[in-house]
């Protein structure tokens, strides 16, 4: 079993993560052995992307920039709870040619991560059915590492 | 600059000149090399592609959606003027839209690449349409498709005049066996990555001398990155319901039937409407009573009601597989 205070956060610009990081912070705040990697994917630019000449070169440098606001306001709501930036590390990936449970699957197995923390929306079946659940893909996969979904 | 019969070999102008096309047509006919501007070809024009000389004969339709008869200018149909065999040629058209899927929207295009690469994915597969992918002289990517002499799949199930029950004992087991080759197909493309993209029930063939079903048109493509194949699955099981029930049954429809009415529709609930559409009812044991329980389970797991649903098509399949082999 991997080390529970290796912890991966799942963060996007939503409000949802934010609360997901006070809750993050609440819980391992104090806890100083606990190392916080904040983790944004990124899709694919849809195949009509490149029709409207745009190049992914482009498109990466622009979801770049908005992983770095996600990570800044991340490391302010962190700093709330005590955890300060040395505790604080970032990957921010495209989810190239697999889904977005799959990319965190991948860095959770890479980074030998204990802990995986995840908002859920609170979606419908419809929606679950055609769009998915992240949350629930990473449950259902998960193995030797612990899950947090924060609703 | 355009280009006219006089820039292309004699031995073409004359074979051109031989061709019924040509005495009907009353204007000077265009040479297109480039087929970037689609809208400008039109009936008696020749599109050279693949160092082939094609004559337009006329165009494809788009005929189901209430818009009958409307042509699709970028699918002209056509004949090979050395060979004398008939082809569609699909052009480049690079189009975005969204489809509707109950109450959500999803982003869509057409992808001529992809299509491209399923055919040559599919070359040697029994299952879907066949042809060959081409550059014209601009860099579009024309896709010259060989003609499947065969009926559309809603059109084929039509052709007993006959009851429902008739139909489901009688014709329903071997229509069943080919859509299961047709599913296989499907899970054939997602193993490699692809989809189809816009799984119809006219989008399947029935060949006229083998009764083979055959997918066609797979440039659509959608952006689903979580779920990429879950659209494809969902119209897999559509078509599934579609063929067992012989139609669609949406509420005014079990209400105007005669054999089903008021009576049958009150015994609906929620729970067996379509996960995406009330407006169609997927608990068909309700209406065909002597439908299987293990059949009917598989229709609800594309309901309201349904807890759990098929992730892949393997597993939808797998299911369809077994209730087929009782009937």
């Amino acid at each position: 079993m991997a080390d529970w205070h290796k912890i991966l956060v799942a963060v996007d610009d939503s409000s949802l993560s934010e609360r997901v990081l006070h809750y993050v912070g609440e819980v391992v705040g104090g806890i100083d052995k606990a190392a916080i990697c904040l983790l944004h994917v990124y899709p694919e630019p849809p195949p009509y992307y490149f029709t409207e000449k745009h190049t992914l070169q482009e498109y990466r440098e622009e979801k770049e920039a908005a992983a770095r606001q996600v990570f800044n306001r991340a490391g302010q709501v962190l700093a709330g709870h005590a955890i300060g930036e040395s505790r604080i590390s970032t990957i921010c990936l495209m989810a190239t040619g697999k889904t977005f449970s799959k990319s965190i699957l991948q860095v959770q197995k890479e980074g030998d991560f204990g802990t995986v923390v995840l908002g859920k929306r609170g979606i419908s079946k419809a929606e679950e059915f055609l769009f998915g659940s992240v949350s629930n893909a990473v449950i259902r996969e998960c193995h030797d590492f612990t899950v947090w979904v924060v609703s | 600059m355009t280009k006219t019969l006089n820039d292309i070999p004699q031995h073409i102008v004359a074979l051109y000149k031989a061709h019924p096309v040509c005495s009907s047509i009353r204007r000077q006919p265009k040479v297109f090399g480039d087929t970037s501007n689609f809208t400008s070809i039109d009936y008696g024009d020749v599109i050279v592609a693949d160092n082939r000389y094609f004559v337009v004969t006329g165009h494809t339709v788009e005929g189901r959606f209430g818009v009958d008869d409307q042509p699709k200018q970028w699918v002209p149909k056509v004949v090979d003027l050395e060979s004398g065999v008939s082809h569609i040629l699909k052009l480049v058209f690079h189009e975005v839209f969204s489809v509707s899927v109950g109450s959500f929207t999803i982003p869509c295009y057409r992808s001529p690449e992809k299509e491209a690469r399923i055919l040559e994915l599919t070359e040697d597969h029994p299952r879907f349409m066949k042809g060959k992918a081409v550059e014209d002289e601009a860099g579009n990517l024309v896709r010259i498709l060989d003609i499947i002499s065969g009926r559309r799949l809603d059109k084929h199930i039509y052709r007993h005049d006959c009851s429902h029950q008739e139909y489901f004992t009688a014709y329903l087991p071997a229509i069943l066996k080919e859509y299961l080759e047709c599913a296989r197909a499907i899970s054939f493309l997602h193993q490699a990555g692809f989809r189809h993209g816009d799984i119809r029930r006219d989008h399947i063939l029935v060949e006229y001398d083998t009764g083979t079903f055959r997918w066609i048109d797979f440039d659509y493509e959608f952006y689903l990155p979580e779920r990429p194949f879950a659209l494809d699955l969902l119209e897999l099981g559509n078509l599934l319901m579609y063929l067992v029930a012989r139609g669609n049954y949406p509420p005014k429809k079990i209400v105007d039937d005669p054999g089903l009415g008021q009576k049958v529709l009150d015994t609906i609930v929620p729970d067996d409407l379509s996960l995406l559409s009330r407006n169609r009812v997927v608990n068909l044991q309700k209406l065909f009573p002597y439908i299987p329980d293990a059949m009917n389970n598989i229709f609800m797991h594309f309901s309201q009601g349904a807890s759990v649903w098929y992730d892949t098509v393997d597993e939808l399949v797998a299911d369809v597989e077994q209730v087929t082999a009782s009937l």
